[in-house]
């Protein structure tokens, strides 16, 4: 890739407000997946779609400082979450994938539901953060 | 760190907006979620991440009070002695912190150390003279400011 000077200031302030606003709507989308649309891998794009974002707007150095994560091992986790969640139901003698769930009174949030779907969830939604970062990356370090 | 913070309640109140819930948990709620996304992206930042600020203040402020109390302990032992040893004294203390605030709060954290108190600060504002109850461990009284306070307050403004 061939380094060209080019005065990017308006794109560049934008996506400091832009990212992070778009990572908040990710994480409401992600959370609102039990009971609304949404869900792992819908938040997962959009988590990864702020991360092109700063992409597009800085060049790939930037955003390996500004992230120096190394998004297969992303990947990696979130299937080790996942199958570590479905297999966690022969703890108590269920089936594979087995989930369940019950209502807690936490401190300052209340009565909430908290089901073990949303732990599999989050296995679905890094595996989907990680595999898109990895693909664009690499993508984007050829020349 | 005023910024972050301020970039993290606005982050808040869209979370709000968001879940169209507009009450007290909804915000905290939202400043978490806000505080990880301002995590993740750190780097972005030219300052760093702001609870290591407030982690800062925190320690700067647990001196203090331990220094109140260890003060207020060496006064007693002072006053209760049956025979006065003690040689007063002045010295001169050059400082490295340089914002108003910085050596503000380093002149009213000497104050409250045994044994010492700030008298003046010279026009330059390099140098604070301070007077000590026991002149001879002046030497050892500069070292433990520079360690102690000097140290906690760079590190909050940092």
């Amino acid at each position: 890739m061939k380094k060209q000077q080019t005065n990017d200031v308006i794109l560049q302030t934008v996506t400091k407000i832009a990212c992070f606003i778009i990572l908040l709507f990710s994480f409401h989308i992600f959370l609102a997946g039990h009971n609304n649309p949404g869900g792992g891998f819908i938040g997962g794009l959009m988590t990864a779609s702020s991360f092109v974002l700063l992409l597009l707007a800085y060049d790939l150095k930037t955003v390996q400082n500004i992230l120096p994560v190394n998004f297969i091992y992303v990947a990696g986790t979130g299937l080790l979450i996942s199958i570590c969640t479905s297999a966690g139901s022969f703890l108590f003698g269920a089936q594979f994938l087995t989930h369940s769930f019950g209502y807690f009174d936490l401190p300052l949030l209340g009565k909430t539901e908290l089901a073990t779907a949303v732990l599999f969830d989050i296995g679905v939604y890094l595996v989907v953060v990680g595999v898109t970062m990895t693909i664009i990356q690499t993508i984007g370090e050829r020349e | 760190m005023a910024l972050q913070i301020l970039f993290n309640f606005i982050l808040a109140l869209c979370w709000m907006f968001l879940i169209n819930d507009y009450s007290a948990v909804s915000f905290l709620s939202g400043y978490a979620i806000g505080l990880f996304s301002l995590f993740l992206l750190r780097r972005f930042f030219q300052q760093r991440f702001y609870l290591i600020n407030i982690w800062a203040i925190i320690v700067l402020l647990f001196i203090f009070i331990k220094e109140l109390l260890l003060a207020n302990l060496a006064v007693l032992k002072t006053i209760l002695s049956p025979t006065l040893k003690n040689k007063p004294g002045i010295f001169a203390f050059k400082t490295e912190l340089t914002a108003d605030w910085e050596i503000t709060t380093l002149a009213n954290l000497i104050t409250l150390t045994p044994g010492t108190l700030v008298v003046d600060i010279s026009d330059d504002r390099s140098t604070l003279y301070i007077h000590a109850v026991d002149i001879d461990d002046a030497e050892q009284a500069i070292n433990d400011i520079r360690h102690s306070f000097e140290k906690a307050i760079k590190e909050v403004s940092r």
